[in-house]
């Protein structure tokens, strides 16, 4: 390396160059506002131990129910089971950052009941799926269950099964707390509108509100942050998250009651209906036996006024 | 593959969204980045150093983490950027910082003699630059530059993240419909490959026309 050094004469070089290496670095505060979206409300040590005693109770299948053979006997020889699931969507199955392994929410919380079911204990190896490689990661076998807001489709029931549906929500509507002029789905048309980048609302909007520019973002945290900041007017999302953000966030609230009917499935391995039918048996099981409503209540019933809703009817979707 | 034909028409945009950031950003980092290479070869420290510090700067952060500190940061500072504008303006900024060393490197095979005699000539500092140094240190690392070129196109794909409708989005609205990741996504490889190849062949060529013989 003999760096060339040029003889020091009059230089007039443009100086513009070092404008662009001012390009701040400072300011490097964790710019993705991390999952602070945890509301408090319910105190999570209570939901904790509340839980606790549901896991206490929780049926586990009998012997003869767990196949030879089957999927289920795979996962109890394995002795855990592996699960697709966030590990950034606030009441739903949201990681706490200071102790990774403490990850809670409605869908991993039931991932953890299904997993006591087969296996006696809540051994659950988590995978996070990107929304768009849920099927592949449920055709390849790398996991054996969806717990992931994985709205019930016909095209994806061509690709995998669903039990379920489990739940049932809906998107909404969030905007800035000063935003006086967006009270329908009809005012989003010729908005800049907001969505989780594959989440129902990236087909949805341009359905209700076809004069709408979407904007996707990656993780919610970003999505809320970006309508903070002014880049979209509204943002839809599933209600219990923009509940979730709403509670934890006051620059924003909700402004449109859910529009749409988002039922949610368990996501499982295609062509296996021994399995589908068994996760099937569990959710009646849990469902009837009032833990279903204690786990809802743990989770999203802490944004949620009321008691906890009527699960939906199993197998009451087209492709579930 | 039906799903890929059935879209044909937002994916071929989204293509073109892609191209566009490739596009600006390439020809604003090459010029950035040579700018920064005479920058860090000057008799003047203060100037030395700035460039150094920039390409250190730029060189050892992630990209994700500038894209996510310009998207959601500067924004809180007052500068709200158009989502593509801001990712442009990203790329170039960063890629430059390769494309400088790169051409930095190119610098060093230009004989110090040659300097001496364009010196000896009578040439100003920016004539000796402009006529004698830049012109063979950039034709000596030309493939080199086109290999940052190609890292400059596999990191537009990172545009998805902040929400710009580029190739890579565009895929995964198509796929979240169809649910077909394994063509889908293939597809949308080989395009990136298609054009990779066809920057790195044009990078060939380049240098073939420009090689200095010695």
């Amino acid at each position: 390396m003999s760096d060339i050094r040029l003889p020091r004469r009059r230089f007039p070089l443009i100086t513009a160059v070092l404008a662009t290496a001012s390009v701040a670095v400072a300011g490097c505060g964790s710019s993705d506002s991390s999952s602070d979206a945890v509301p408090g409300g319910g105190g999570d040590d209570a939901a904790a131990s509340g839980l606790d005693a549901v896991y206490e109770d929780a049926p586990v299948a009998d012997e003869d129910a767990i196949l030879p053979e089957s999927t289920m006997a795979e996962i109890k020889e394995r002795g855990v089971l592996r699960v697709a699931a966030a590990l950034d969507a606030p009441l739903l199955s949201q990681q706490d950052p200071s102790s990774p392994e403490d990850v809670e929410g409605f869908d991993i919380d039931l991932a953890k009941m299904l997993a006591i079911y087969i296996l006696g204990e809540p051994n659950i190896e988590i995978v996070p799926p990107a929304s768009e490689t849920r099927e592949a990661l449920l055709q390849n076998g790398t996991v054996d269950v969806v717990f992931n807001t994985y709205t019930i489709t016909e095209e994806r029931a061509e690709q995998i099964s669903f039990a379920g549906p489990y739940f049932t929500s809906g998107l909404a509507v969030a905007v800035a707390a000063d935003n006086e002029d967006i009270s329908s789905i009809e005012d989003l048309d010729g908005k800049n509108v907001i969505v989780g980048a594959n989440t129902p609302a990236v087909t949805a909007v341009p359905e209700v509100a076809p004069g709408a520019e979407v904007t996707s973002f990656a993780t919610d945290p970003q999505a809320v942050q970006a309508l903070v900041q002014g880049r979209g007017d509204a943002y839809v999302q599933d209600y219990t998250l923009l509940l979730a953000a709403a509670d934890a966030n006051d620059d924003i609230k909700i402004a449109v009651q859910p529009f749409t009917e988002e039922p949610y499935g368990i996501g499982l391995p295609p062509e296996d209906p021994e399995f589908k039918d068994f996760v099937n048996t569990w959710l009646e099981e849990i469902e009837d036996d009032g833990s279903w409503a204690e786990i809802w209540e743990a989770t999203l019933g802490t944004v949620v006024e009321g008691d906890a809703p009527t699960p939906p009817e199993i197998g009451s979707v087209p492709g579930s | 593959m039906t799903a890929v034909i059935e879209n044909l028409d937002p994916l071929l945009r989204a293509l073109g969204t892609t191209v566009l950031i490739l596009v600006v950003s390439a020809v604003g980092s090459l010029v950035l980045g040579v700018l920064v290479t005479v920058a860090r070869v000057s008799p003047i420290p203060v100037l030395r150093g700035a460039a150094w510090a920039y390409v250190q700067v730029f060189v050892n952060i992630p990209l994700l983490a500038l894209l996510l500190l310009a998207v959601f940061a500067l924004p809180d500072a007052g500068l709200l950027m158009p989502l593509t504008t801001t990712v442009i303006v990203v790329l170039t900024v960063y890629e430059a910082a390769y494309v400088a060393e790169a051409v930095r490197s190119g610098i060093n095979t230009v004989a110090a003699g040659q300097v001496e005699a364009a010196r000896a000539l009578g040439l100003r500092l920016s004539q000796t630059l402009r006529h004698v140094v830049v012109p063979q240190a950039v034709r000596a690392v030309v493939q080199p530059l086109g290999n940052v070129m190609i890292a400059l196109l596999m990191n537009t794909a990172l545009a998805a993240t902040v929400g710009v409708v580029e190739l890579t989005s565009a895929v995964n609205k198509v796929n979240l419909v169809a649910a077909q990741p394994i063509p889908i996504f293939t597809a949308a490889g080989l395009t990136y490959m298609a054009l990779a190849l066809a920057i790195g062949l044009a990078a060939g060529r380049i240098e073939k026309k420009v090689a200095i013989h010695r």
